[in-house]
């Protein structure tokens, strides 16, 4: 079939629009970087990035731990999206696979966690934190995190399972595969788009959080990433350049992630909405 | 090899029964088949010989020992899936390894890069690579062993289960319609293809079908079933020749046993405006009851060389012989209600046409009768001289 070419040139156009609107802001990102604050205050912002100001950009950088608070983000990210898949596949499979008083209760209550507001339980998961003896300390910071990633990681494992047959599981039973080595042989490789896409969700959760970050962790040595960018706005005088700098290195792991598991996860987020 | 008891066995799911005091035995070496319409119980009877549901109610004896509680590992048993249930992820080389690669499961195989050494190790040892290759060459699949599920072929696919069930070597073999995805031809070459295997193997085979012509052509025993009920067990020619009851007579034959509710006068049988005389027996003491002929027992002849007067209403030809539906008493053949159809199934040609009057004739001993209200099979007595009018 010929494609009209008014179209094939209103498409890329179409394209292109899209391409500058989601991109422009990272351009800004890394020229922002780039020019030095006297610029950005009183003579007004350079366009385009001047690399002849990256040493002092570097040097602005060195000021701050910024890979301590990268290794802390990276930690709750792993955190949140290991315990998320570990306990979003067992849940999605028993949500998927057994009949059990309650299974609707639990999958109404697993929703509505997404539905309340996480700031509204910063002051109770505070208190309960004060306790338990999780305040400040990157795990009780995961289990927070976790708490909000695992309900949809679960809802999506749970639909990539029910799309599997269950008589490929009753032949792994018949071929005496125990029930764990069922979920690990069989039920894992069939649903790895639907991992991909719980593990993309669930670390940027984690990687992204900011709120219960700055709220629960203290200790300047524990904050992460989001928290370490805050704390550069200061009363009198916010590096701007430094800001974008320091965001520019947070934003690089997360785009290597993504790039990492993209392939899988357009499969993941669309299996099921078509007969295969 | 086991031997299988089914001591009054039941399945209820609430409160809907599906399987009602099922009592029968699976002989040793034998290929049984269960056989029955949609819903009747018969896929999950097989389920629970395999211990993949659970038994509600009576005994089930492996050997004489009961086996209700047993996993399906201890059963010992393959089954075969209709869908064929392959693992798509895997290779046919993988999937037919699978079961004795988890025969060599132990707990700790559970940690994740432990279990992948250890299947990949099991896959290259010697044995298994044998075993492999061997089965894969009894059902000729050697050039697809490196091939994922979603390649194949249906027939392929049905091949490459039967290949997986059967690496194992084990003694019961269970088969849920396996056929049933196949379009007509390669159902015929693969009905065929596990009858060789089970005279090849010799073991015990328990085979679901709806279809009857895979009972016949397979079975060494049926089991018919309808509403959880066996209705006959049998061996082919039994259930065929001397159906238990009306529905058995109507399931298993196509097209099926004609089945004709008559009035009996002595000798005088008569039904649907047709009236004629049967000399052998008929039920002692029934006034009316159900009169059955096997289509092929039935010759189409012309007018008034058969006893029983009728029109041709409805013409298959299928080659090598020619099924024809007549209308008894030589009614309308406008309507397309095919119920009140008496079948004929003649060799070659027949020559009748649609709508030429006919009469159709029958042995005597060919006759079957059967109950009317219970459908149950009635013994056929002579009938007494002194009531011949």
């Amino acid at each position: 079939m010929r494609t009209n070419p008014l179209f094939a040139v209103l498409r890329v156009c179409l394209i292109l629009v899209l391409v500058v609107f989601a991109g422009f802001p990272i351009y800004w990102m890394a020229s922002t970087a780039l020019n030095v604050n006297s610029q950005l205050y009183n003579t007004g912002q350079v366009p385009w990035p001047q690399l002849s100001n990256l040493p002092e950009l570097l040097e602005e950088l060195a000021a701050v731990p910024i890979l301590r608070w990268l290794v802390n983000t990276g930690l709750i990210a792993a955190g949140t999206t290991v315990l998320s898949l570990t306990l979003g596949s067992i849940l999605g499979y028993a949500l998927s696979r057994f009949k059990f008083h309650g299974r609707g209760l639990i999958g109404f209550l697993l929703f509505m966690t997404q539905v309340i507001p996480e700031a509204l339980l910063v002051v109770p998961l505070y208190a309960m934190f004060i306790s338990l003896g999780l305040l400040n300390s990157l795990w009780g910071l995961v289990l927070a995190n976790v708490g909000f990633s695992l309900p949809v990681a679960a809802f999506i494992l749970k639909g990539a399972m029910d799309a599997i047959p269950y008589e490929i599981e009753e032949s792994a039973i018949i071929d005496n595969c125990p029930r764990m080595g069922i979920l690990s042989f069989i039920v894992f490789p069939l649903i790895a788009p639907s991992l991909a896409a719980a593990a993309v969700i669930s670390f940027f959760a984690g990687w992204n959080e900011f709120l219960f970050a700055a709220t629960f962790l203290m200790d300047r040595d524990l904050w992460p990433t989001s928290v370490g960018l805050a704390s550069f706005i200061g009363q009198y005088e916010t590096p701007l350049s430094a800001v974008m700098g320091a965001a520019l290195v947070f934003s690089l792991p997360a785009v290597a992630f993504f790039l990492l598991v993209q392939r899988k996860i357009v499969a993941g987020l669309t299996s099921g909405a078509v007969k295969g | 090899m086991p031997k299988i008891d089914f001591n009054g066995i039941s399945k209820t799911f609430g409160s809907n029964t599906v399987i009602r005091r099922f009592n029968a035995s699976v002989e040793d070496g034998e290929f049984l088949v269960l056989l029955g319409p949609s819903g009747c119980g018969k896929s999950t009877l097989l389920r629970m010989i395999a211990g993949l549901s659970e038994i509600t109610g009576g005994e089930l004896l492996f050997d004489g020992q009961l086996a209700n509680d047993w996993t399906p590992k201890q059963r010992g048993v393959a089954f075969v899936f209709q869908s064929y249930a392959l693992y798509p992820h895997m290779t046919v080389r993988a999937n037919i390894a699978f079961p004795l690669v988890m025969d060599q499961f132990r707990k700790w195989h559970h940690i994740p890069l432990v279990n992948l050494f250890h299947r990949w190790q099991v896959m290259h040892r010697p044995e298994v690579k044998e075993a492999v290759e061997k089965i894969a060459a009894q059902l000729e699949l050697t050039p697809l062993l490196d091939r994922r599920p979603a390649s194949l072929s249906g027939g392929q696919r049905q091949r490459v289960a039967l290949a997986r069930s059967l690496v194992r070597d084990p003694s019961l073999y269970l088969l849920d319609e396996p056929l049933s995805n196949l379009d007509a031809k390669l159902r015929t070459q693969m009905r065929s293809e596990i009858t060789t295997l089970h005279q090849k193997v010799k073991k015990t085979f328990v085979y679901v079908t709806h279809d009857q012509v895979e009972a016949m052509t397979m079975a060494t025993r049926i089991v018919v079933m309808n509403g959880g009920h066996i209705q006959q067990i049998g061996t082919p020619d039994e259930i065929y020749d001397a159906p238990a009851n009306t529905f058995v007579a109507r399931f298993v034959g196509a097209p099926p046993m004609n089945l004709i509710p008559v009035h009996i006068t002595g000798k005088t049988l008569t039904a649907q405006g047709a009236t004629w005389e049967h000399h052998a027996g008929s039920p002692s003491g029934a006034t009316s009851a159900i009169f059955g002929l096997r289509p092929e027992k039935l010759v189409l002849k012309p007018v008034g060389a058969g006893r029983m007067k009728a029109r041709v209403a409805v013409i298959e030809r299928l080659g090598a012989e020619t099924i024809l539906g007549c209308r008894l008493g030589g009614g309308e053949t406008e309507g397309i209600n095919t119920e009140d159809l008496i079948f004929v199934r003649m060799p070659g040609h027949p020559g009748f046409d649609w709508g030429d009057d006919c009469s159709l004739d029958y042995a005597d001993a060919d006759a079957c009768w059967f109950d009317k209200p219970t459908g149950h099979r009635l013994p056929a007595v002579p009938t007494p001289a002194s009531a011949v009018a």
